[in-house]
């Protein structure tokens, strides 16, 4: 439920401060190829500047550096997956499905790998849900009401990125803090 | 049209690579290979994040309105709140729930929240009488508006008027009698026409940098001409 809600609130903001054209289009695009939800909200003021692709590039390398380190502890645990299965496996290991796959149940690895696959799936179709829903929502309303208006609305949703940064800082120092190093 | 969808899709296209790339990274450096990955590799990480993270907060703090004290309480509930439940969506939606609240509820300057600037003008005359921000008034109400908005009074003043208002002996009076009295010395008076293709011209950018103090391509007249 978490993803609907998060990925509820990217779609709306892409839909409105975004600046582009076909808001639900873009939404679907980009939250069915990188269900990162950090980059789905810090790419929003980035895109309503123009900003060139090369610094989003720099930007996406910096936001999620951590990813890399996500796949060591899964490299022994997925080596009997299938090439595609583990292909979709990489493509979903975000932060959220990290966390639920290092402390999944199965010790066997078939289990394992059958349990974030379904695990994945979910998530990957909540968080397109959720995004598509939003960006379509703020369309819709965008011919009843004026743009500004439903800007103005919006107003201070942007801090929802940094209210994750900020999660995702706070679950690392804890980590750190427990793991004692 | 065009050109915009080339770049969405450029966009797109590029994060997908740079995110898969990251994450498909240790697959390909350790996936062929049975040794355990070295140890240096995983302190590396536990280090890095959190250092970039950090830095994360802190540029995207310099697209918030870090002058005023509210982005730092909502990040301080964010923080309480993640500490205390542990339930990332609670703490996010709650953090940005009270953001939206403080920042919505006027507790902004008056600077910001008011555009003054060709492509917004604040007062408009038409047939059916004066406007200041929709809201129809007298002269001296208008003044007052504009005073208690803290608008400064070396301010271009815009004065919208309508193409069917033509009672120029009226806007005359209230430049020189009420605007210029109150110390606003420098008005202009600007058609539709006008600001609309002044809105256009800014509205790209955003608007709170494009607002005040850049000089709009206008043709006006000065108060005094």
């Amino acid at each position: 439920m978490g993803y609907t809600t998060m990925g509820f609130v990217a779609g709306v903001l892409l839909a409105a401060k975004g600046n582009v054209v076909l808001g639900p289009l873009w939404g679907f695009l980009s939250s069915s190829m990188w269900i990162t939800g950090t980059m789905s909200f810090a790419f929003v003021p980035e895109v309503a500047a123009r900003t060139p692709i090369y610094a989003i590039v720099l930007m996406t390398l910096a936001v999620n550096f951590r990813y890399a380190f996500y796949g060591f502890s899964m490299l022994a645990r997925w080596k009997s997956a299938p090439f595609w299965r583990k292909a979709y496996l990489i493509l979903m290991l975000t932060d959220e499905n990290y966390a639920l796959e290092v402390a999944s149940p199965f010790k066997d690895p078939k289990r394992h790998i059958a349990y974030c696959t379904a695990l994945s799936l979910f998530n990957h179709s909540y968080w397109v849900a959720g995004v598509t829903v939003g960006a379509l929502v703020v369309c819709a309303l965008g011919f009843a009401v004026d743009p500004d208006v439903i800007r103005g609305w919006t107003d201070g949703m942007e801090f929802a990125m940094v209210a994750l940064f900020i999660v995702i800082f706070t679950d690392q120092i804890r980590s750190f803090v427990e793991n004692g190093r | 049209m065009a050109g915009e969808i080339v770049y969405m899709l450029g966009v797109v296209f590029a994060v997908f690579a740079v995110n898969y790339a990251l994450r498909a990274l240790p697959f390909v450096l350790f996936g062929g290979r049975d040794r355990n990955l070295p140890q240096w590799v995983a302190s590396l990480g536990s280090y890095i994040s959190p250092v970039i993270i950090l830095a994360l907060i802190v540029y995207s703090y310099s697209g918030l309105r870090w002058r005023t004290p509210w982005p730092y309480l909502a990040g301080a509930l964010t923080v309480a709140l993640h500490l205390w439940r542990r339930n990332p969506l609670a703490s996010i939606v709650a953090g940005t729930v009270l953001y939206m609240c403080l920042v919505g509820c006027g507790c902004t300057t008056a600077e910001t929240s008011l555009a003054y600037d060709g492509a917004h003008p604040l007062i408009r005359f038409s047939n059916t009488g004066i406007r200041f921000k929709d809201e129809y008034v007298t002269p001296s109400r208008a003044i007052e508006l504009l005073e208690e908005n803290q608008i400064p009074h070396d301010a271009t003043i815009h004065i919208l008027v309508d193409d069917d208002f033509t009672d120029r002996r009226a806007t005359w009076v209230f430049q020189h009698n009420y605007l210029a009295r109150a110390g606003y010395s420098r008005s202009v008076l600007v058609s539709k026409r006008v600001a609309t293709s002044a809105a256009v011209d800014s509205k790209p950018r955003r608007a709170a940098e494009s607002a005040p103090g850049k000089p709009q391509k206008i043709r006006y007249k000065k108060a005094d001409e």
